[in-house]
């Protein structure tokens, strides 16, 4: 039971280096990227009212969008474009 | 160049006399006019002398206007220097930055409720006044320390729970746990962790919770525990799809029985094995859940979720307690929202064997907005209900059915009143109903 474990945890920390193989190996292929604002829309609403991006600066948004990455369990990427989204909006 | 000009010109004055000297002289001249002409060139001396001495007093002017120029441009060298003394000096003591600070990256945000009620039976009063402060602290991108309290107010009781004079300040740690994102895809956190055991700990309590109570069948989870956490989420595609994952050890419940090594179905424990002394037991139990987010567009999604915790709660390690859940969460536009949970748990016990306390929580909600009306207070409505039922698999059943509102004073600030109509039946058995105002503000 812990072995497998183990290996599943390890293979997830061996993540970035195995994408950045593939990276290197094959060319990037555009696609469709969906939004910050889009991201944003889509997980913020699912456990409570929207915030709006002008009701925290900046650097608490940055605080914020940490916090709800880990409570939220978000895709770091997308935490990353709802951040800079909100960040944009933040105005200040 | 005034005076210059003066100069030239009574030297011209005085060469021009000088020439019509002779002129005059070969003729007869009287006396009268060499007189005159002697004091023309007198005067002329005279003012010869005058431009002289102005002139020497203008040398002396300009001398000391020069003193000076040189005396500012040794000031001016001096500030450039001290200018770039101050600013070598800033580069190895640099002043901080007001952005970065360290109390700018602490946050507080949480909640605070004021709920007034009745029960059958009771007298309608304010049961509860809660504030629940979440501290945030981000040392860096991907370091974050959160805590989360919630102070309440309580009638003093005694220990047999008759009424006691006075009231109490309860403050409680909800959770206090050491986040750190190792990379993109894992997380760790530690301390007093929050279970993943379907969302509602994590997700829907508190004022996130459109009802101004828990499910029922909550009380058989733990909400907390302390021990450590590996998370992480995989994004699939390009949609916002994503499978999330998140496996944990912590202490789990104990025997809160006073003699050790007893484990009597009252004895159960979920939250008290906190790891002081005394150890309760040495084992800690694992558990974990795993989930997949299927949003197909902006507001509809669909979310499935599995998870399960199993581990010793006795003290003399012969009895296990587990749990497992599923939980569901569904949203059809801006408007409409469908969730809820199984849970069912599983406990060996000395005087009662193998007890499964179960039950469900489904709750769906609809705001008004969406009947598109220019309906101004309507449309900050959200209409709520909710079945639970629970079984506690020692002789009490209820199911409960609530129904209730949501009216949005702003997007933190949150007016609740809920009716609930309840059948419960055995030796815990819980009054037929039940109504209760809340006032919510998130921060």
């Amino acid at each position: 039971m812990t072995a497998p474990l183990l290996a599943g945890v390890l293979a997830l920390a061996a993540l970035p280096a195995a994408q950045a193989d593939d990276k290197a190996a094959t060319p990037a292929t555009p696609k469709k990227k969906i939004s910050g604002v889009e991201l944003y829309a889509i997980h913020c609403n699912r456990c409570h009212p929207e915030r709006y991006p002008v009701e925290f600066d900046q650097r608490q948004w940055q605080t914020y969008m940490l916090h709800m990455r880990v409570r939220a369990n978000l895709p770091a990427e997308q935490a990353r474009e709802i951040l800079k989204y909100l960040q944009e909006e933040a105005g200040y | 160049m005034k005076i210059r000009s003066l100069i030239l010109g009574a030297a011209a004055g005085g060469c021009a006399a000088g020439m019509l000297v002779p002129a005059t002289g070969s003729a007869a001249v009287s006396e009268e006019a060499f007189n005159a002409l002697s004091d023309m060139v007198s005067k002329q001396g005279q003012a010869l002398e005058e431009l002289k001495k102005t002139h020497e007093q203008d040398q002396l002017v300009i001398q000391q206007l020069q003193q000076q120029v040189g005396q500012t441009s040794q000031l001016a060298t001096n500030a450039e220097q001290k200018a770039e003394a101050a600013a070598q000096s800033q580069t190895v003591y640099q002043a901080p930055n007001p952005a970065q600070t360290t109390t700018h990256n602490f946050q507080v945000i949480g909640d605070a409720e004021v709920q007034f009620g009745k029960s059958t039976g009771q007298n309608p009063t304010f049961v509860l006044a809660d504030f629940a402060p979440i501290f945030l602290f981000r040392a860096n991108d991907n370091i974050l320390f959160e805590a989360g309290f919630d102070i309440t107010l309580n009638n003093n009781a005694n220990a047999d729970g008759t009424r006691a004079p006075g009231s109490s300040t309860t403050v409680s740690l909800s959770f206090a746990q050491l986040d750190y994102c190792l990379n993109d895809y894992l997380t760790l956190c530690a301390g007093d962790i929050l279970l993943p055991l379907g969302t509602y700990s994590e997700r829907a309590a508190g004022w996130l919770n459109k009802i101004g109570d828990d499910p029922l069948v909550r009380d058989w989870l733990p909400g907390s525990g302390i021990g450590a956490r590996l998370q992480g989420a995989l994004p699939v595609g390009q949609s916002g799809q994503m499978v999330t994952y998140a496996v944990y050890v912590a202490n789990g419940p104990s025997s809160g029985n006073p003699t050790n090594g007893f484990a009597n179905a009252g004895d159960l424990d979920l939250g008290g094995n906190v790891g002081d002394t005394p150890n309760w037991h040495a084992n800690p139990s694992g558990g974990g859940r795993l989930a997949w987010f299927i949003p197909w567009k902006v507001h509809y999604d669909l979310e499935l979720g599995v998870s399960g915790q199993t581990g010793e709660w006795s003290d003399n390690r012969t009895h296990l307690w587990s749990a497992c859940v599923l939980d569901a969460a569904l949203h059809l536009g801006p408007y409409f929202e469908a969730k809820g949970e199984y849970i069912n748990t599983w406990f060996g016990t000395d005087d009662l064997g193998n007890l499964d306390p179960h039950g469900l929580w489904v709750q769906t909600s609809y705001k008004l907005a969406g009947l598109k009306r220019d309906w101004p207070v309507i449309n900050n409505l959200e209409l709520v209900a909710r079945y639970d039922n629970s079984d506690d698999a020692q002789g009490t059943y209820t199911d409960r059915y609530t129904v209730g509102y949501v009216y949005y004073f702003s997007n933190t600030l949150l007016f609740e009143g809920d009716y609930e109509f309840l059948k419960s039946h055995g030796p815990n058995a819980l009054p037929p109903q039940m109504w209760m105002l809340q006032l919510s503000y998130g921060f």
